[in-house]
């Protein structure tokens, strides 16, 4: 909040947020106990939720205040980074906990919500403020939406003392039609301004360091262009499979759950052009020109630039795993991918010609998300016995192990002048110790102040569908019956490896 | 095994080479910590205390101590900071140790065992003197000096202000209680957050500070207490006009232009010597509609009950946390930010001006005492 309080000045925290009632719909789902809970627990240890803030979970299934304090009590034990629960303030905090059970299609439960919110405001001094989170499928966003409209649950303010805003988790639509279909049926009740889409890995601390590291430091930017870039990589791996997601995966796949957001975000991230000041608008209008940048993958062109594949049956730590077809709620003749390759190019003033290849997947070797710069050969081979320089590579790791490295080539000791790679390495971890707050901590708090830097805009989702659309069209017009496959375990197909070494490249060994 | 100091880099580069044959360790260092413990008997703990500050922020750190004797010699002691639960190591640990009059020539050899290129962070250990010509060369290799006015005297905040009056820049100054006293500022501010209540603190009328007192204690207020009421004073612009006092035994009252504030000693033994337990600001009572603002501290010493009575901002009253901060704790987030801080620097100087009548600095005005 900014404000005039003389005893803000100087300290450390000199915004705070306005208390506001958090409302959770699907308050007893996955992401609300394993994510949302945890994070708003750890929030009020960090005393940063701000006094007579109270969370409001709504969901379908009865039960009453206490069985959902209890049932969140079990999640925060579970999930929350910090063990075991503090008493006094899981007390303190189970007491701005509460719960309404009701069908969202119901346009009564919004009458009812509308009465408890109102008390809690008379209660708690949170003046109508309000943030709603949806935790809910994307097929009850609509309804859950206008229900809030008609209710007159969605005021028109958005500053630091009087607000309604709204948190929306991904997917942000299946294609460029329901995307923006999406982005229709939000603004017609909010202002774009109230409207927080999140993608958690811009939450990440890592992720906010490729900014720190591009432009905080003076050393990197000169050479961040075409004339010393070769390419870049991005990888996105997970080794597990859909453990249980079945169902959900069968209407994503590896394209729509992670290319089109956390991976387009890390291109965006990593190829953006210096900010003018680190604000929201500023920040958010150099990322969707990444995208507006990228050369647009059409036609035949998508079967050469672009690799989907299915991961067989593999092992994974030593033991037998299943392969996409035999999981659980997964269609035994599905075409879905989990396994995206991409080789992208950016038509810019500084990438133009610079590929980046992009590779993302369910049942890889192991779980890995890393972007790397490789840089150009030197130009004069004048150090070149015994076969070429290898060139230096930045790599910086979102996780696990967090950091940054970099390769460049040393002489080994000796008589003769042979070059050896070495790499200098800095982990975040054992540089600075213990672990910074969750992603979705620092985005609820971002949320609760308003300020949406490190949520997606609009436009940026839309640019995302758009590249991405023409692909996801051309696959499901392929009347492909069988995809390539892969071991699980292994680094995705062979066509992910050809994708690559057509252009006499190779995917950086991890 | 004691070492000449011209052997310390050497065995320091054996010790990492060793190590990387071993466990491949990558070397990473993020300054140099000098602690210079002003009394041996704090050897040890200062030792403790820099070995769990390396393990969060990499780095090589000196702790120097002095000690009588007649052949001045100074010797030394090389390790590598190595992590509880192993893993690779976290740093160079020097210690180092002066015999009667090579205290003077520390300052140099610290210098000399300085890393290149990186912060240096200046820890001084104990009660500062009123004049040491050792703390005086010292600083002036350092980036940051960290002392600790929890261990000092009321009277001291006057010397520290003036430490940081005559750094003009060239380093920093940090100190261990006032970093302790930060989750109770943010507390203090939080009153005032909300929209309806920034206006009370426009008409603050009285703040009562309650604190555990060290044994023996002759002055009214802790150097916590004073530092914090020191941070008050800054942020509402008091203390510019006449300063009156009133004292007992076990209390002071200082009288700034409209504002009283009140200092009591409540004894209690499971805080350190100085920590405040209650504090409590009351407003506008002149009006019609009084606000009471107070963070108390609870049977847990780490828990707090904050409370706000404000006519038309109805809040329900929070039980929070404040961490347990020991001294490496505290010296870590130190070294987090070492750079100035400019409000610390404003606090003690409010509380000089407020404190001067009854804790006068000893070596700038002794007639007064």
């Amino acid at each position: 909040m900014t404000t005039d309080n003389p005893f803000r000045a100087g300290l450390e925290t000199e915004r705070t947020p306005a208390s506001c009632v958090f409302v959770i719909f699907g308050a007893s789902g996955d992401l609300a106990k394993r994510k949302l809970f945890p994070a708003l627990y750890n929030l009020a240890v960090s005393r940063l939720l701000p006094p007579g803030t109270s969370i409001l979970g709504f969901a379908t299934s009865e039960r009453s205040d206490e069985q959902f304090r209890a049932m969140m009590r079990e999640a925060v034990a579970q999930f929350s980074r910090r063990k075991p629960i503090d008493d006094a303030v899981w007390d303190d905090f189970a007491s701005r906990l509460h719960y309404m059970a009701g069908k969202f299609e119901d346009p009564a439960n919004f009458g009812r919500l509308r009465e408890k919110l109102e008390e809690l405001d008379r209660r708690n001094g949170t003046r109508g403020n309000r943030l709603y989170y949806l935790a809910i499928p994307p097929s009850s966003f609509r309804v859950v939406n206008d229900n809030l409209a008609a209710a007159g649950l969605v005021a028109a303010g958005n500053d630091a003392t009087k607000y309604t805003r709204i948190i929306v988790e991904k997917p942000f639509g299946r294609d460029l039609a329901s995307g923006d279909a999406l982005n229709h049926d939000l603004h017609r009740v909010f202002d774009e301004r109230q409207i927080f889409r999140i993608d958690h890995y811009l939450g990440k601390e890592t992720v906010q360091n490729i900014v720190a590291l591009r432009f905080g430091n003076a050393i990197f930017e000169p050479l961040w262009n075409r004339n010393h870039v070769d390419h870049i990589q991005i990888t996105v791996a997970e080794d597990i499979g859909v453990e249980g997601r079945g169902k959900f995966y069968e209407e994503a796949g590896a394209m729509r759950d992670i290319v089109q957001n956390h991976l387009l975000q890390l291109l965006m991230v990593i190829a953006m052009e210096p900010p003018v000041a680190f604000t929201a608008d500023e920040v958010r209008d150099e990322k969707v020109k990444v995208l507006r940048a990228l050369k647009p993958i059409r036609g035949e062109a998508i079967d050469r630039a672009v690799v989907r594949a299915q991961y067989a049956a593999g092992s994974f730590a030593g033991k037998p795993v299943p392969g996409y077809r035999q999981e659980p709620n997964v269609n035994p003749a599905s075409t879905v991918e989990t396994f995206v390759g991409m080789r992208m190019e950016i038509d810019n003033w500084r990438f133009a010609g610079v590929p980046i290849y992009a590779r993302a997947g369910k049942r890889l070797t192991k779980r890995i998300t890393e972007i790397s710069v490789h840089f150009k050969h030197v130009p004069h081979a004048l150090l070149a016995q015994g076969g070429p320089v290898e060139p230096d590579v930045l790599a910086i790791r979102i996780q696990p192990d967090e950091g940054i490295g970099l390769r460049f080539v040393a002489k080994v000791p000796g008589p003769s002048m042979t070059l050896r790679p070495v790499t200098m390495d800095f982990r975040y971890g054992s540089t600075f110790g213990g672990s910074g707050p969750e992603a979705y901590e620092r985005l609820i708090l971002d949320a609760m102040l308003g300020d949406p830097t490190l949520f997606a805009r609009a436009d940026e989702v839309s640019a995302a569908w758009q590249f991405i659309t023409p692909v996801l069209e051309r696959w499901a017009n392929s009347g492909v019956h069988d995809l390539p496959t892969y071991p699980a375990g292994t680094w995705g197909p062979r066509e992910a490896t050809d994708l690559v070494e057509r252009d006499g490249r190779a995917w950086r060994r991890l | 095994m004691r070492l000449s100091l011209d052997a310390v880099e050497r065995e320091i580069g054996r010790l990492w080479e060793e190590e990387a044959r071993r466990s491949k360790a990558a070397r990473v260092e993020l300054l140099t910590l000098v602690a210079l413990v002003n009394e041996p008997g704090l050897f040890d703990r200062a030792v403790n205390v820099v070995a769990q500050v390396a393990r969060v922020q990499p780095s090589r750190t000196m702790v120097v101590v002095w000690k009588d004797g007649a052949a001045p010699t100074i010797t030394a002691d090389a390790a590598l900071h190595q992590p509880p639960a192993g893993g690779a190591p976290c740093g160079d640990a020097i210690t180092i140790e002066a015999i009667g009059a090579a205290r003077e020539w520390l300052p140099q050899n610290i210098d000399r065992l300085i890393l290149s290129d990186l912060p240096v962070c200046l820890w001084w250990v104990g009660d500062l003197p009123d004049f040491d010509d050792l703390f005086d060369r010292a600083v002036l290799s350092a980036d940051l000096v960290v002392v600790n006015s929890g261990e000092m005297d009321l009277r001291d905040i006057e010397k520290l202000s003036s430490i940081a009056g005559h750094s003009r820049g060239r380093y920093a100054l940090a100190d261990l209680t006032w970093i302790r006293l930060r989750p109770l500022q943010e507390l203090v501010a939080r009153f005032f957050d909300d929209p309806g209540c920034t206006r009370c603190a426009r008409s603050v009328d009285r703040v009562t500070i309650e604190f555990s007192p060290r044994e023996g204690e002759l002055d009214v207020a802790s150097t916590q207490a004073g530092l914090l009421f020191g941070w008050m004073a800054h942020a509402l612009s008091l203390g510019a006009g006449s300063v009156e006092w009133r004292r007992g035994p076990t209390w002071g009252e200082v009288t700034l232009g409209k504002v009283v504030a009140r200092f009591e000693h409540r004894p209690r033994r499971d805080v350190l010597p100085g920590a405040i337990l209650r504090v409590a600001i009351e407003c506008g009572g002149a009006t019609a509609s009084p606000s009471r603002f107070e963070i108390e501290r609870q049977d847990d010493p780490q828990v707090f009950k904050w409370s706000r009575e404000v006519a038309g901002a109805p809040t329900p009253p929070q039980t929070l946390r404040v961490g347990e901060h020991d001294e490496a704790a505290l010296l870590i987030r130190c070294l987090g930010r070492p750079k100035a801080d400019p409000l610390l620097e404003a606090s003690l100087a409010a509380a000089t001006r407020i404190i001067r009548p009854i804790a006068p600095r000893l070596s700038v005005s002794p007639a007064s005492r």
